[in-house]
């Protein structure tokens, strides 16, 4: 093949154009459902948060349950979450989050609407080390969070690691510096979260 | 057909991409702490590779000889997007596990690899076998790596325990320098058992 300036270019171009049309024709092919399932994502983590159990784990009832229940509020610019029932609000979830050991933890947590019990939290996205801090994400750990009592925090310290004299829940082995950030910004988050919402009444 | 009987041989083992030519082996570290993200990715590369080459191979004669990397960086990202897109919208669990790995399909050293010097001077059929082979034969050993780190690490195999509640998880195995370790003694084992022949025209 002679060497031409023109041709390359050409070519380039051409071949360029024709497999960026494939991916866009692709991308406009599946970017409802890819919308959809970031949702469904986040709405099963909300539904985790506030224990209640979608009928199963399918898109759809996941949907329903969520709409059935759970209301969405502008809260200081963060949208928060709500749970109602006969019109009275039974319970609140906020997004928690902050820095780990590796990277930045995001999550939810639910709180009751007296402010008196949280109901669960759950991270949606986390670098720590699997299998040691990574665990946070884990059932046994996510699960001492239920229904935890918030009335004998002081000075917003509502998450104390064990064996501390009034500790309420376990920290992970090998995993003291995430446990250290989770509680932290645990406690931080829950702290704001109660004034912002008092301060609004 | 004994041509593409010994693209499929070397492929898998004579010039296994990881313990032979040793590339790809960045991805070999990353993905290998559960058995079912090594079989994604490997299948993911695969495609990638196969698909690739089948294209650099179709348009090989129009290609200008010097631009050649570009069209080829560009068909392999094509392809990776193709996947990536593909994970997101049905397999969103997958994609959340590789994170950014599959993106990174694209810096494989194996595709690349393979487009320039397999499908650049060979028609698409027997590139397409190629990048099937090569594809298949970095999987294999992603598993194997994969195999010995879920195995000490989580006490699991595919998500199954099989090692029972008095195992104790290596917790080395589950991080990066786990892999190290794995991917050396398997490189050690597999070049033991078939040691590179003697290149004619004398070595160094």
């Amino acid at each position: 093949m002679k060497k031409s300036f023109g041709y390359p270019i050409i070519f380039m171009v051409v071949i360029t154009a024709f497999f960026t049309s494939i991916l866009a024709f692709l991308n406009y092919k599946t970017i409802d459902v890819i919308a959809y399932n970031q949702e469904t994502d986040l709405r099963r983590t909300i539904l985790y948060v506030f224990d209640i159990e979608p009928p199963s784990d399918d898109p759809k009832a996941i949907e329903d349950t969520f709409n059935q229940y759970v209301e969405e509020e502008e809260l200081d610019g963060q949208t928060i979450y709500v749970v109602k029932e006969d019109g009275e609000t039974k319970a609140y979830a906020f997004p928690i989050g902050g820095t780990g050991l590796w990277g930045t933890v995001e999550g939810y947590a639910a709180i009751s609407s007296d402010y008196s019990k949280l109901l669960g939290l759950d991270f949606i996205s986390h670098s720590e080390t699997p299998g040691l801090g990574g665990r946070i994400s884990e059932e046994p750990f996510k699960q001492q969070f239920r229904g935890l009592d918030l009335t004998g925090g002081k000075d917003g310290e509502y998450i104390v690691y064990r064996p501390a004299p009034n500790g309420n829940v376990d920290a992970i082995a090998g995993a003291t510096l995430t446990s250290e950030s989770v509680s932290r910004f645990l406690n931080k988050d829950i702290d704001n979260f109660i004034k912002l919402k008092k301060g609004e009444k | 057909m004994a041509n593409s009987k010994k693209i499929i041989k070397d492929g898998l083992w004579d010039d296994n991409p990881i313990f032979r030519q040793v590339i790809g082996i960045c991805s070999a570290l990353a993905v290998t702490n559960l058995m079912l993200n090594s079989l994604i990715m490997g299948l993911g590369l695969m495609f990638v590779t196969a698909f690739s080459e089948l294209t650099v191979s179709l348009i090989r004669k129009f290609t200008p000889k010097h631009i050649r990397m570009m069209v080829q960086v560009l068909i392999i990202s094509v392809y990776v997007i193709i996947l990536d897109i593909f994970l997101k919208a049905y397999y969103p669990e997958m994609s959340k596990a590789l994170g950014p790995y599959v993106g990174l399909i694209i810096t494989n050293c194996i595709i690349m690899g393979r487009c320039e010097a397999f499908a650049q001077n060979n028609s698409p059929l027997p590139s397409f076998l190629d990048g099937l082979a090569s594809g298949a034969g970095y999987t294999f050993v992603l598993l194997l790596v994969a195999f010995f780190r879920e195995l000490l690490g989580f006490g699991t195999i595919f998500g199954y325990p099989v090692l029972g509640d008095s195992w104790t998880n290596w917790t080395i195995m589950i991080m990066p320098p786990g892999a190290f370790f794995i991917l050396a003694i398997i490189i050690w084992v597999a070049r033991s058992l078939s040691p590179e022949e003697k290149k004619e025209g004398g070595t160094i």
